[in-house]
């Protein structure tokens, strides 16, 4: 059935007088539909049952109730009325479910909902699911607690539970009812059985249960009821027609309606007794021919909407008078149902066959339907309704206009429904030509990374609407063009290209409905993460940083939650190239968990956050928790594989292979190999100083140095490693050069300073300044102790060990970067050889020299067993020597034994 | 696989269209609908679609092909 709730759910504008109005909005982004929270009006021909409502009674002393039978039994003008009638006991939440609510999260809100619509709120503490598709399981655990430490139990009635079809959501409200205890009546309404462990809850006697059979009207219920019609029957003929209808209260009110306008009714039910048609198909067609033509008419045609109004039934049938017909139906209790103000719906039983008539009385008409309702619908800024039924009648011009013409076009991008909108169109035919198909086909194709087919789409409707007038539908057109040429420019790294969409966009905002940019903030959001992620690409860090802000400050809500979570990921790794660990640490968090939310199926998310977060632990020396970032980044299924993506993954991956002695497959990694329009500074920075770190490290000092040209000035971390380079390969000049350069940028981090401090101390002890040294080293460590910046201490090399182990610098390093000091009195004898201060990371190479040796193999026998020149195992040896700081084979080998390195 | 879903009544040239993708006979008081079932999910839909359209299931059974 219900197409519409699978796009998303919406409010045909009607609101129920009993719940007072709501401000709160689900997690698909749309006002609630308020009719879902207001008990169905009973008609006046509703009969109560008194049997049946004091069954119902025992609801209050079971957690679980049951209402199960087929549709037309009359399950839920019964609940209706008990509920209304507890008056003064505890309060009744009630809660129509629809197809949509088979996402937990959809479900869930609209319980809580439920629940504040009934004046018994949950705290505001347990908040709300924020994602359609899942919900944190603390919410339920909270939900459940405060339930079940109420003074006052809840009732909570579920309509149409049949419709959830979905086990996660039973599970939950198991879990939910279990744990709330006495707290929560639970009352489902329901034509199928539901997924919960019934038999449990019967055999602990915990079941009220209603079902099809005590439901069924006896023949003095029969005979009160066509009473209430206007039919006086012998208790006999009331037998007949209970035996004919099995009791079943639709066709008891159907047979009524037809027996009422006929000249001897007992006669009538007589003849129907004695026919064998299916009692509903034959009821309807007799009831449907005595209505007049008009009023059949506008049946047959309403059968194709889930809910309307008059004015929407007059679009379908041409005609202005659906306002008395829908009225007297109304009024007679024939097939529409009033769901406030003038909306209506068709009972869902006459529904169905209605339509089974539509396609044997108006042949071939349903698409034309479809799209009539569809027009009106647009008109009326009904966008989800619009487009199931454009699509229902295969107008794809229409449909993509229609979203487009809305500004919608970002939700194919993110938010909670563009799987769903992506399945609609993917029945679009080739046939659609219009420059909105295009753009459709052109942001799928961008969706999916696929830059030729998407920019070729992209051109042709940009062609196309250049070919047109320039009216308002153009402009929304227009702008979604300026969308996805921001997306390309993005995806490819092209500045100019950006910022020409970026301008357009500007001027286009003012050509559209300010309206239609309110209600898709999500359009906003993904053209400027789009120009903020290729302007830091670029390295223009302060209009990036300007632009991504905006984006990262814009007002919560489910549709911007990806482009807020990209550009908070962004702004992140800002602060970690400007040296602010701790604050790119919480600004990535941040992002990922922005993205990441409990309870959804999977990780979502671009994953520069992780990546971040990444570099950080490289510095910090947490070299697990880094390698288990970067592979959860690496699993992230969506996402916008950007060159900042890809540079972001080498950075972070080409750290954590330096800092474990990895240096060739540093160099491999810190390639980000991703094609760009325009040079990116920064990604250029931290491939030269990987390429050059790892020269060094092989004994090639000049050429490292040669490599660090490359690096860019404006990189304060790329910097200060490069001064670091420069001084182990004996240029303290340059060294000094790079540090003044970033001294006088004066916008960096302590991930800057900590390492300019110990640049500095090194070739102060190098120049056998030692005092000097301890005084840089000592403002090293209080600044990185904050931090827990490890790395820049462990890469500094051998000279500060003997530094941090003496005091006061000792007592700077104990705790995080050394072992703890023994608390006074543990104090043991004698005093413990100094445990090892830094962990020293040999590459591989210099780790397969040093095991050679320590074979007591010579030099010669170590580079003829490893294929390398005798010069190159020297040269490892040197390093090896350096980093252990030691000076001879026999000392290095039990140095490296004492590490634990061998 | 082949099923035969037998509903109670008899039901109507029209009412049949609803169930495009079955044959139907009308037989003493019931009515058969019978035809090819695709898989599990279409036996259920037609469950479904006889549930909605009001019909009672007196017998649903695959038969041999």
């Amino acid at each position: 059935m219900s197409a519409v709730a699978e796009i998303h759910e919406n409010v045909p504008g009607s609101a129920v007088h009993l719940v007072p109005a709501l401000s709160h909005t689900d997690p698909v982004g749309d006002p609630f539909l308020r009719t879902r929270f207001a008990l169905p009006a009973r008609p006046h021909t509703f009969l109560r049952r008194q049997r049946l409502v004091d069954h119902l009674d025992q609801a209050l002393r079971t957690p679980l109730t049951l209402l199960d039978g087929p549709a037309g039994a009359g399950k839920t003008l019964l609940a209706a009325d008990w509920a209304s009638g507890l008056g003064p006991g505890p309060p009744a939440a009630w809660l129509t479910c629809d197809v949509g609510d088979c996402r937990p999260g959809v479900f869930w809100a609209y319980v809580l909902q439920a629940l504040r619509a009934c004046g018994a709120p949950a705290s505001e503490a347990i908040g709300a699911p924020a994602d359609a598709a899942g919900v944190d399981h603390r919410l339920l655990s909270a939900l459940a607690g405060e339930l079940h430490d109420r003074e006052r139990p809840v009732v909570l009635v579920l309509d149409e539970y049949d419709r959830v079809t979905d086990a996660t959501v039973a599970e939950q409200l198991e879990f939910v009812l279990h744990h709330a205890g006495p707290g929560l009546h639970l009352v489902l309404v329901t034509r199928t059985e539901p997924l919960l462990p019934l038999h449990r809850y019967r055999a602990a006697g915990d079941l009220t249960e209603i079902r099809s059979a005590e439901l069924a009207f006896t023949p003095e219920e029969a005979a009160a009821l066509l009473e209430l019609h206007g039919l006086s029957l012998p208790v006999q003929a009331a037998r007949n027609l209970v035996d004919r209808t099995r009791g079943w209260a639709a066709g008891l009110s159907l047979s009524a309606l037809a027996a009422r306008e006929s000249s001897d009714p007992e006669l009538y039910l007589k003849e129907f007794e004695a026919d064998r048609s299916t009692v509903a198909d034959f009821l309807l067609v007799e009831v449907l021919k005595r209505q007049t033509r008009e009023t059949q008419d506008l049946l047959l045609r309403v059968s194709v909407l889930e809910r309307f109004c008059p004015d929407l039934a007059n679009a379908l049938t041409d005609r202005v008078d659906a306002e008395p017909i829908l009225a007297g139906l109304h009024q007679e209790n024939a097939f529409v149902e009033r769901l406030g103000h003038s909306w209506y719906q068709l009972h869902p039983l006459f529904g169905e066959i209605l339509r089974a008539h539509l396609r044997v009385r108006l042949p071939g008409q349903e698409p034309e339907l479809h799209r009539r309702a569809a027009r009106w619908l647009h008109r009326h800024g009904f966008l989800p309704e619009t487009l199931a039924h454009s699509a229902a009648a295969g107008d794809w011009d229409l449909t993509a206009g229609a979203l487009v013409d809305d500004l919608a076009i970002g939700l194919l991008f993110t938010g909670p429904s563009s799987e769903n909108l992506a399945r609609l169109f993917s029945h679009m035919g080739p046939e659609a030509r219009s420059p909105a198909t295009h753009l459709v086909r052109a942001a799928h194709d961008l969706a999916r990374h696929d830059l030729d087919h998407g920019l070729a789409r992209l051109r042709h409707a940009e062609e196309q609407l250049a070919h047109e007038g320039n009216d308002a539908h153009d402009a929304a057109a227009r702008l979604s063009c300026a969308l996805l040429e921001a997306l390309a420019a993005r995806l490819t790294g092209c500045p100019p290209e950006v910022e020409k969409a970026a301008e357009s966009a500007a001027e286009l905002r003012q050509e559209v409905p300010v309206h239609l940019l309110d209600k898709h903030p999500e359009l906003t959001a993904l053209l400027m993460t789009h120009v903020g992620s290729t302007l830091l690409w670029a390295g223009r860090y302060e209009d990036a940083r300007a632009v991504l802000t905006s984006v990262a400050g814009a007002p919560g809500g489910a549709s911007t939650a990806l482009p807020r979570e990209e550009a908070m990921g962004h702004l992140a790794l800002l602060d970690y190239m400007n040296g602010w660990p701790g604050r790119a640490e919480r600004k990535a968090l941040a992002a990922v968990s922005e993205a990441d939310r409990p309870g959804a199926p999977s990780p979502s998310g671009s994953g520069i956050g992780r990546l971040v977060l990444a570099a950080v632990a490289v510095d910090r020396n947490e070299l697990g928790r880094a390698q288990a970032l970067i592979d959860e980044a690496a699993e992230l299924p969506s996402g916008t594989p950007d060159p900042v993506l890809a540079a972001g993954r080498a950075l972070a991956a080409a750290r954590l292979l330096m800092a474990r002695g990895k240096v060739r497959d540093a160099v491999e990694a810190a390639d980000p190999a991703v094609p760009a329009a325009v040079d990116s500074p920064w990604a250029r920075s931290h491939e030269a100083l990987v390429t050059s770190a790892a020269h060094l490290a092989e004994g090639r000092p000049d050429e490292a140095a040669e490599v660090l040209r490359a690096v860019s000035g404006d990189q304060p971390v790329c910097a200060v490693e490069a001064a670091a380079i420069q001084l182990a390969a004996r240029r303290p000049g340059a060294a000094f050069d790079l540090l003044d350069s970033v001294h006088a940028e004066g916008r960096t981090g302590p991930a800057v300073t900590v390492r300019a401090a110990l640049v500095r101390a090194g070739a102060a002890a190098a120049a056998g300044d030692g005092a000097a040294a301890r005084k840089l080293v000592a403002q090293a460590l209080l600044d990185a102790r904050r931090e827990r910046l490890r790395r820049p201490f462990l890469d500094a090399g051998a000279w500060i060990r003997p530094l941090i182990a003496t005091a006061p610098l000792h007592e700077l390093a104990a705790g995080w970067l050394t072992p703890a000091a023994p608390a006074q009195g543990e104090r043991t004898v004698p005093q413990p050889p100094p445990a090892p201060l830094v962990a020293v990371e040999l590459s591989a190479r210099e780790h397969d020299v040093l095991d050679r040796v320590a074979r007591m193999m010579s030099t010669e026998e170590i580079a003829a067993d490893l294929c390398l020149s005798v010069n190159t195992v020297k040269t490892h040896l040197k390093s090896v020597y350096r980093k252990l700081a030691v000076n001879r084979r026999g000392e290095a080998v039990r140095r490296a034994r004492d590490l634990r390195i061998l | 696989m082949r099923y035969e879903i037998r509903v109670e009544g008899h039901l109507s040239e029209t009412l049949a269209k609803a169930f495009p993708e079955l044959g139907h006979v009308v037989m003493a008081g019931q009515t058969v609908l019978f035809g090819h079932v695709v898989d599990e999910a279409h036996l259920y839909g037609l469950l479904a679609r006889c549930q909605s359209l009001g019909l009672r299931v007196v017998e649903m059974r695959p038969v041999p092909e």
